[in-house]
Order: structure tokens, then C-alpha cells, then sequence
């Protein structure tokens, strides 16, 4: 059965809902997007740009340390790429034989899946495995024949179409011998299983992270020293010979109080959404003429310190406007649309009764409709860096193997006020800190 | 509510060190324009020279404390770590040793020994009786799953040990 | 790493005399790691903390030696005694002859 893609879908009850409101004809042509592409304010390592080699080969700009794969094959949140998602596809099974130790190292590759990531098996070595998928410890049990299992992890849609897991095979992350190696390793899974000894390798027993603590501690957090160098840039005067302080005085957190719970926004004189980052891009040169590229320290430090002062205040966007209900509508779209070379979608990883609150590996899948944006701009103790939610949306791209968009891409930003409109009326604690 | 206080200054000497450089790692460094040159090796306490070799702990335990006797301080020492730490980079860890802190007798040294890491000591905290209280707290980086030792040295000597694992879970979407 | 050498220190707002008060501190630093180039350690004079001193009322309380091994932006916690008011100091010294200072002053209520 092929699948209606969930865009055209809700394009359709957008559709339908402006058609029922008709004669309130203030929504005739207003869709809340800029009428020209938006030129990105981004410091060159978050455009998602693409550099081609002098051999043709294409290289994708990423920051420091990422990945330079291109992912171009595979369709994007981009609001202008109408490419479908990859269509199931089925490969027949090579006359190979399965070798269960070569499927085993594929099965436990860090550099692949890991079917880990999603999966237990048995062994005490298998650390740190998930359990968004179910347990496969005992998998051989069932007897499935080997052209099942093999299609089925070549490209589960055959059979579940409406399924979480990668088409592997089709996405083009595994070949089809080892495949095979692998359809021979899960046959080997067979009970009866042994006592398990640590409580923490099976997912289901294993003690959810406590976290780190007193965001708001600064001898806990260095985010929050970080965001004292914006108040330093806040009186400072930029190229057009004016400081933030002339036209917003009383301090940044008397003057700001209150501002960052209406964000992200649509902004009339830009026709867009955008949250506190996004607007700095365009504020600050246009005003005191320091530049505050998106994604770069000013930037970051400045949005911190603006949302610090509606700390403890509740998240207040607007949800009403029609404006603001359409870029929702697509925020909301893009958040269940399946993306990339692994064909998945916000939706899959972050739900309840999906992936949220299970493990992906060793990581707890959070759940975004507990509210999350309130905390960032947020320390990651792992990076030793601030991210803010863009940077955190363009890394999840990239191990979905998908192309990352600028980090102020109005696509981010209508994701960015779907995610927040979970937040409302949750107090903001801002910067926040975890892995 | 804690007092907060905020006093930060980098010295003039650490400064004019920074602008100095070049005239301290001169002699024996590479000149420009001299090809051929044996590479000369870093200078400095952070150079790979002082940092000591990267030994198993076995070694490193030799090394410290050589045949001396280890008590069990399981019940004396109260070793504050995760079960599983999200990251090996920050790895929140407290000790703190039941034990008095007179003049007469106290916590004189803490060792904080991680199997794994490369190099084995983490750090060497050095306590007066002016603490109080023998309790030291910081965050650890770890290479991998590994046992983190905290050993407590007494000022009659008396050496007291106790060890916990910590799982860590590498980065990345399944990792 | 513009903020290098920016401590901050958290003690009770209120001490009593006698009182074994709990102290944070925290300090921005790379607390570099040796970095690998095809396996082997390269050779440089890393920027780490190695020595971390405190004192008390004019008088050397404590001394960390620290390595590689303790976190970037590195933080301690540790315990003493307030039997006199006086400056609390923790000094952060580094592989590059950084010293990075913080106080607090200790007075009674």
C-alpha cells in the first residue's frame, strides 16, 4: 500500500481548514514565509553548504569534527525539495552463506547501525544496547525463514509500513551479503537465556540518567560564565557607533525581562519565524552594526543572556495568529516527515509509545511533548559547548544521513515553534546542561 | 542561598609568559629554515616527557605505594560516582572519608585511580586538619568503562581503598 | 578559549563559627588532552591544570595535583573548617604558568 507522504497530508487539512474559513479573508495569501529565499547569517560551518572537489566529488561543510559526508541523495526538511522518500525496495537474497560471527560484529558495528542501538542480544560484551526495537535475545526461537528475516532488514516497509527501522538495505547502509551474515547471527539467538548479571545491560532495567544538576549554578555550569560575555558585549559599541544599552536600557535582564517566552516568532518585518538567534542575525547589524552571524559565540552568548532574563517566566508563543497556525501546521510536518538515508522521522524517536523515554544505546530518547526547548541555549558537558536547538537539530540530521539546512532556516525555526508550543506554560530555565 | 563570589585574573606573569614564549622553547627548538633538524622535544611541564608513561595500573599502583599493605575501606570511604555516565568527558565524582581530622590524626592524602585512563592517577588531593572533613569532590574524564579507585593515605599511614565501576556510554545516536 | 581563568566559588551565605562549610569552585580552562596523530601521541606542552593550592586565613589549607584526567572547565568541591574569619583563596596554576585566582571572604553571622 503506498503511504500518502505525511506533507501532502497535512497540506491537505491545511488546505481543508482554510477552504472551512473562507470569509475570513485576512488569511487570503498569507502563509507567514518570506516571498524570496532566505539568505542565511551563519558563520560558514552552519550553512549546510556543499563544496565541490576539482575531481566532482562533493564534500558537505559541517562544523569541526562532523562528518563531511554528502547525504545530497536523500530529501531534506527543505521546504523547496518536493523529492519523495526512499521507496521501498527488495533485493534478492544472495546464495551466500551466512557466516554468525561476521554477522555478529556487523550486528554490533558502531560504524553501522548498531543494531545495537535499537536491539539487545545476549552477551555480557553487548554494552550499551537500546530497546526502541524489541528484544532479539531470543529471536532464533521463532524459526522465521532466512528470505523473511532478510527482506525484513533489508527493507522492513514490505511488512511493517509504518516502521521506525532504516530500509538498510534499500538506504544503501548495509549490503545484501551482510545481510545475510547478519539473518545468520540472529539465528543463533536462542533461549534459554542466562541469569542476567548486570542490571544495567538490558535496557529495560537499566537506571535512567540523573543529569547534571543545578543548570542555573555557575560553578555547576559554564554556560552561565559564558553568558556574563554578552553582557560585556551588551554595552559595548558596535561599527554603527551604538550598544544595545542606548535603546534597551536598565541592563539586560531588566530591559529583556519577559521578551524570550513569545519566542520563536513571526516577525512581520520579516515575514518569517524566528526565534531570539534568528532575530540577532538581522537586530544587531541593522541596529549597532555588529554582526552576529548565527551559530557564532556572540550569538549564542547574547541569546543566553536575553533568555536569562525571562528565567522562571512561562513560555507564552503565540499559537493564534494565522501566521503563527500555518508555520505551526508546518513545524508539525516536518516533525513527522521521514527524512533521510535512514528514512526517519523526529516523530519516531521522540513520541511516547515510540522512541521516547526508551533507550537509543546508551542515550534516554527524550520526549518532547515533557517541553524541552525551555532549556536551551544548554551547556553540553559532552561537547564542552553551547548548542542551541538549531545546532541540536543539525547534528540529529547527520547520523539520519541527511544534509543539514543553514542553522537559521526558516524550516528550523516553524520546527523550532512546534517543539516549543509543548513548552507553554513551563517556566524557562535557561542556559540548561546535560550530556 | 550560597554566597557567590567571582574573581578571575590572569596574572602578568602568565601573561608576559604567553608573549615570551618563543625566547623559552628556543633553546633546542626547530629554526626556520633549517631542514633536517631531529625533532626536538616539547618543552614544559605539560610536555609529553613530564606527563610520565601511559602504564597499566598495575604500574601505577607500584609506583605509589609500592608493597605497602591496601585496607578494605569499603565501609570508611563513601565513593560518590555514576552507574553509567552519559559521557566520558564529565564524570561527576565525590569522595569522603569517615575518618578524623585532628592534628593527632587525619586524612593526610586521596588518591583518585582510574583503570583504564592511560595514565591511571587522576588526581593527588593533599588535606590539613583544617578541613574538618576529609571530602573532596571533582569531575573525572574516562576513556571507557573502567573501576575508579579512591584511596585515602591517614597521617600514621594506614592506607584505605575502595573501588566502583563506572559505565561509559560513547557519544552518537546508538552509542 | 576567551573566558580562560574566570573561577567562580559558591560557600553558605551564612557561616557560623566552627561550622565544616562545603565549598565549590569552578574554572574556565581547555584542560587540553594529548592529542593522536596515526596512533602516536604528539609531542607539545599541553595546557592543563597541575596544581591547584587553597588557603586560609593567610595559611595553605589544601593542595590538589591534578592531570589530564580531571574535565575541561574544571570543579572541585572540598570542606573546611571556619574557625576564624579571614580570605578563603583557591589558585589554579597551569602547564603554561597560568595562575587563576578566586576568593571568598569568610565572615561570621
Amino acid at each position: 500500500m503506498r503511504q500518502l507522504p505525511h506533507r501532502a497530508t497535512f497540506a491537505l487539512l491545511v488546505l481543508a481548514f482554510i477552504a472551512a474559513g473562507c470569509a475570513q479573508s485576512e488569511t487570503k495569501g498569507v502563509s507567514g514565509l518570506p516571498p524570496t529565499p532566505w539568505v542565511s547569517r551563519a558563520v560558514p560551518d552552519a550553512k549546510g553548504d556543499i563544496k565541490i572537489l576539482p575531481d566532482g566529488k562533493r564534500q558537505a561543510v559541517r562544523y569541526r569534527g562532523w562528518t563531511t559526508e554528502d547525504f545530497g541523495k536523500y530529501r531534506t526538511y527543505a521546504y523547496d525539495d518536493s523529492r519523495p522518500a526512499i521507496a521501498p525496495g527488495r533485493m534478492p537474497m544472495p546464495a551466500v552463506t551466512g557466516d554468525p560471527k561476521k554477522g555478529r560484529s556487523l550486528f554490533l558495528a558502531r560504524s553501522l547501525g548498531p543494531c545495537t542501538g535499537c536491539h539487545l542480544v545476549q552477551g555480557d560484551d553487548v554494552w550499551p544496547a537500546g530497546n526502541v526495537g524489541p528484544d532479539l535475545s531470543t529471536f532464533g526461537d521463532r524459526r522465521l525463514p532466512d528470505e523473511y528475516v532478510f527482506n525484513l532488514i533489508y527493507d522492513p516497509r514490505h511488512i511493517f509500513p509504518n516502521t521506525t527501522m532504516p530500509p538498510w538495505g534499500t538506504g544503501g547502509v548495509l549490503k545484501s551479503d551482510e545481510i545475510v551474515h547478519i539473518v545468520a547471527f540472529l539465528k543463533t539467538q536462542k533461549g534459554p537465556l542466562q541469569l542476567e548479571k548486570n542490571r544495567e545491560r538490558n535496557p529495560e532495567t537499566r537506571p535512567k540518567p540523573v543529569g547534571f544538576g543545578d543548570n542555573l549554578d555557575p560553578t555547576n555550569n559554564p554556560a552561565v560564565i559564558r553568558a556574563e560575555s554578552a553582557e560585556a558585549l551588551w554595552v559595548r559599541k558596535g561599527p554603527a557607533g551604538k550598544s544595545c544599552a542606548e535603546c534597551h536600557p536598565g541592563g539586560p535582564l531588566q530591559s529583556m525581562k519577559g521578551v524570550a517566552t513569545r519566542y520563536p516568532k513571526y516577525v512581520g518585518h520579516y515575514t518569517r519565524v524566528m526565534s531570539i538567534e534568528d532575530f540577532l542575525t538581522v537586530h544587531s547589524p541593522e541596529t549597532t552594526g555588529t554582526p552576529m552571524l548565527a551559530q557564532s559565540a556572540d550569538n549564542l552568548d547574547m541569546a543566553v543572556l536575553v533568555k536569562m532574563a525571562s528565567n522562571g517566566m512561562p513560555v507564552a508563543v503565540n499559537l493564534s495568529s494565522p501566521e503563527h497556525r500555518a508555520a505551526l501546521e508546518r513545524g508539525m510536518a516536518s516533525f513527522n516527515e521521514r527524512v533521510g538515508q535512514r528514512n526517519h522521522a523526529c516523530a519516531d524517536c521522540h513520541v511516547s509509545g515510540k522512541g521516547a523515554d526508551r533507550f537509543l544505546g546508551g542515550r534516554l530518547l527524550a520526549n518532547v511533548q515533557a517541553g524541552l526547548t525551555r532549556h536551551f541555549p544548554t551547556w553540553r558537558t559532552s561537547q564542552a559547548e553551547v548548542w542551541d536547538m538549531r545546532k541540536r537539530m543539525q547534528w540529529c540530521m547527520t547520523p539520519l544521513g541527511m544534509n543539514m539546512l543553514p542553522a537559521d532556516a526558516v524550516e528550523y525555526a516553524e520546527l523550532e515553534l512546534y517543539l516549543t508550543s509543548f513548552d507553554r506554560g513551563k517556566p524557562m530555565s535557561v542556559p540548561g546542561i546535560r550530556h | 542561598m550560597d554566597r557567590l563570589t567571582d574573581n578571575s585574573g590572569v596574572t602578568r606573569r602568565a601573561l608576559l609568559r604567553a608573549l615570551g614564549l618563543l625566547g623559552l622553547a628556543g633553546l633546542g627548538g626547530p629554526w626556520p629554515g633549517t631542514s633536517g633538524m631531529a625533532h626536538a622535544q616539547a618543552q614544559g611541564p605539560g610536555s609529553l616527557t613530564n606527563l610520565g608513561p601511559e602504564e597499566p595500573v598495575e604500574a601505577t599502583m607500584k609506583r605509589l605505594f609500592g608493597s605497602r599493605p591496601l585496607k578494605d575501606g569499603s565501609s570508611a570511604i563513601k565513593l560518590e560516582l555514576p552507574l553509567i555516565a552519559e559521557n566520558g568527558a564529565v564524570v561527576p565524582m565525590s569522595v569522603e572519608v569517615n575518618a578524623p581530622m585532628t592534628p593527632q590524626s587525619y586524612v593526610k592524602t586521596i588518591y583518585i585511580i582510574s583503570d583504564k585512563n592511560r595514565r591511571p592517577l587522576n588526581a593527588k588531593f593533599t588535606l590539613s586538619p583544617t578541613m574538618g572533613q576529609a571530602f573532596v569532590g571533582t569531575n573525572l574524564r574516562l576513556g571507557e568503562t573502567t573501576d575508579v579507585r579512591a584511596i585515602a593515605e591517614l597521617s600514621d599511614g594506614t592506607l584505605l581503598i575502595t573501588k566502583r565501576e563506572v559505565k561509559v556510554t560513547v557519544g552518537g545516536c546508538g552509542g | 578559549m576567551a573566558d580562560i581563568g574566570r573561577v567562580r566559588i559558591r560557600i553558605p551565605s551564612s557561616i557560623k563559627q566552627g561550622d565544616v562549610v562545603k565549598v565549590r569552585v569552578l574554572v574556565i580552562h581547555p584542560m587540553e588532552i594529548v592529542q593522536r596523530r596515526d596512533g602516536k601521541p604528539v609531542d607539545k606542552n599541553y595546557q592543563f591544570i597541575n596544581r591547584v593550592v587553597v588557603t586560609y586565613a593567610g595559611k595553605e589549607i589544601a593542595q590538589f595535583e591534578t592531570t589530564q584526567s580531571v574535565s575541561e572547565n574544571p570543579f572541585f568541591s572540598f570542606a573546611f573548617k571556619a574557625m576564624e574569619p579571614g580570605l578563603l583563596t583557591v589558585t589554579f596554576l597551569d602547564t603554561h604558568g597560568g595562575k587563576y585566582e578566586g576568593t571568598a571572604d569568610i565572615k561570621f553571622s
